[in-house]
């Protein structure tokens, strides 16, 4: 049997769900959201910045919100030191006496415990999170209380982008985040958000308290508390034009933890407290479709690689073995004029090629809809050629983790 | 029906739809180049025929038509490549792809019989190799031997290669085997009248050709 047929499948439901999300990012509700204005009313607003040893950013992620377009007699700042052993306290203090900071010390307990202390610590109307190495732009603050003048609507997400990406890595990561744009964007269209990111969420306090706070939710509290809302029948937003910048990891080994600990989370989360929210018709697009696609996308995303790099292994050892003995130049340069007759059109390769043509508009789409600075160029390139390679190791290493029963520190 | 529905149905639609243009693509891709394989074939037949009959009319001075058979020898080889390409492409077994190898085979016998005549007739000494192949899957260096002789053709073009599917039903290729005493122990070569079998490296087929017999560049046989 041809390989490649074991392929079909994966790639199929890749052309399915990049179809529906340019389906749905054309649809009325996602097109409404993409119209709505800025906020006029002004909530108090609290953001807090869980800090566990992050003296290098601390301080940028603080003043980034000390700038925000906002009055600052409805905006707090809470600095949270969940117990950091590098010099955060001493970054920290340089806020002390700010009208509109207020520092909080507790002993390490993870950035969910530091989280709950930072909203017990303020009265705010709407709480948000942002990460200690993140930073916002001035208007994001107002794109996002907009969602909340839909009485519905409990929780917002910004439009993250990569903070300077510098190597191709951070560039790849960079393209991702700007397909996240419009995923998210059109997914929050039919409320089937299922993670509010710890750079610049937001939430209704009263919500959040009502639920119970944020959780441990096996090292994904943002995940977990998405999920939590989902079940209890609430709508999660999304202001596609609330840029947030994070520091991606600069190095595979970074990226790989990361990762892992977001996809392991997500196993452990869906297959365990909210299992019952898989195949759900309660819980529409979310139940039906995108968390048995996301399941699913685990399962195939490993698939596809295997069968991917078994072809491709058969190709190379196949062509390098008839070249054996034959001089370089003309077995690996090449030589005569380009023919269409020899163009290697097959079902495969052009259904990969759909598939990335998707991604790649979804992730065009992402940069002009979230109006995001700077060229994507560089990071399409490195997405193309890198992406598909690289996101098998953290799925792996996932899968076996959950099955292996292993757990891993948060930082190792 | 809700927006969700809906989409997810305009997704289904999307996605067969796609399935299907690429599905058509590549079949009108093939059907295209059956077609320039047709039309090759039928230009080769009509050239071969007019090289044959111009070689009866200069009886005389048959040397004349040389430069017409390297032409010719170039264009077939030409011809074989694509054919190759598109029998990995439909299968060996495909119907079209089998008719158009017995009718490359057949002009390449056509082409081989006047080189030889041409041979005797104007004192030159051209180098031939007749390789047989099978693609049954019961000839490991094939594909090797294969490639190696591609690279020769394109160093020495005055070297004329011609491929044989040793199992191809065609009664003037069998023929062909018979007469050569050529036995199913493939890859299998004959250089210069000269029998060999197995897999030879290009200093081993080089060694073969006679000295100084080829050249870098081309030339009339």
């Amino acid at each position: 049997m041809n390989a490649e047929i074991l392929a079909y499948p994966f790639l199929f439901i890749a052309i399915y769900i990049e179809s529906f999300i340019l389906v749905t990012f054309l649809s009325k509700p996602a097109r409404a959201a993409r119209a709505r204005l800025a906020t006029t009313v002004t909530p108090s607003v609290a953001v807090i910045v869980p800090s566990f040893n992050e003296a290098s950013t601390v301080e940028a992620t603080c003043r980034s919100l000390l700038a925000l377009d906002y009055p600052a007699d409805k905006l707090k700042v809470v600095l949270v030191d969940d117990g950091s052993t590098d010099a955060t306290p001493e970054v920290m203090t340089r806020f002390e006496g700010h009208p509109q900071v207020l520092i909080i010390r507790k002993e390490n307990g993870g950035k969910h415990t530091a989280l709950n202390a930072g909203i017990a610590a303020t009265t705010a109307e709407l709480v948000g999170c942002l990460d200690a190495d993140s930073f916002v732009e001035p208007d994001s603050l107002k794109e996002i209380v907009g969602c909340f003048e839909d009485p519905e609507v409990v929780a917002a997400t910004a439009a993250m982008s990569v903070h300077t990406p510098k190597n191709i890595l951070q560039h790849m990561q960079n393209a991702e985040y700007s397909f996240g744009i419009t995923l998210r964007h059109t997914f929050a269209s039919v409320n089937g958000l299922y993670v509010t990111p710890g750079p610049f969420s937001f939430y209704r306090r009263s919500i959040v308290e009502k639920l119970g706070g944020f959780r441990y939710g096996h090292q994904t509290e943002d995940m977990e508390m998405a999920l939590r809302i989902q079940q209890a029948g609430y709508k999660i937003e999304n202001a596609p034009r609330a840029r947030v910048y994070t520091k991606a990891p600069p190095t595979l080994r970074g990226l790989i933890k990361q990762r892992t600990r977001w996809v392991s989370g997500f196993i452990r989360n869906i297959l365990g407290e909210y299992r019952g929210l898989i195949i759900n018709k309660r819980h529409g697009v979310l139940g039906m479709l995108v968390l048995p696609t996301a399941l699913l996308g685990i399962i195939s995303g490993m698939m596809l690689f295997g069968v991917m790099l078994y072809l491709f292994m058969k190709n190379v050892i196949e062509a390098l073995s008839v070249r054996v003995g034959i001089p370089f130049s003309y077995a690996f340069l090449p030589h005569g004029n380009f023919d269409w007759y020899y163009f290697p059109a097959t079902f495969y390769i052009l259904l990969i090629a759909a598939v990335l043509t998707a991604s790649i508009t979804l992730i065009v789409i992402g940069r002009r809809i979230s109006k995001t600075p700077g060229t994507i160029a560089f990071g399409i390139v490195s997405y193309t050629f890198l992406y598909g390679m690289v996101v098998p190791l953290w799925l792996i290493r996932a899968t076996s983790d959950v099955a292996l029963g292993k757990r891993r520190n948060w930082r190792t | 029906m809700s927006l969700v529905a809906r989409n997810a149905l305009i997704a289904f639609f999307i996605t067969l739809v796609l399935a299907g243009t690429v599905a058509y693509a590549i079949n009108y891709l093939n059907r295209a180049r059956v077609a320039e394989l047709l039309e090759i074939e039928n230009q080769l037949s009509i050239d071969m025929l007019s090289l044959e009959t111009q070689f009866s009319l200069l009886e005389a001075e048959p040397c004349e038509s040389v430069a017409s058979s390297t032409t010719l020898t170039s264009v077939l080889a030409d011809f074989g490549s694509r054919l190759s390409y598109a029998e990995n492409e439909l299968g060996s077994d495909n119907e079209q792809v089998v008719r158009l190898k017995k009718q490359y085979s057949l002009l390449e016998i056509r082409d081989y019989l006047i080189t030889k005549k041409l041979a005797a007739a104007c004192n030159v000494k051209p180098v031939t190799v007749l390789y047989f192949y099978s693609n049954a899957g019961d000839c490991e260096d094939c594909d090797r031997a294969g490639y190696a002789l591609s690279y020769l053709r394109d160093t020495y073009p005055t070297l004329r290669v011609y491929s044989f599917d040793y199992n191809l039903d065609l009664g003037a290729l069998q023929t062909l085997i018979s007469v050569s005493k050529v036995e199913n122990d493939l890859p299998a070569f004959v250089i210069n009248g000269k029998r060999m079998y197995g897999y030879l490296s290009l200093e081993e087929l080089e060694k073969q050709f006679p000295k100084g017999a080829l050249s870098t560049t081309t030339s009339v046989i």
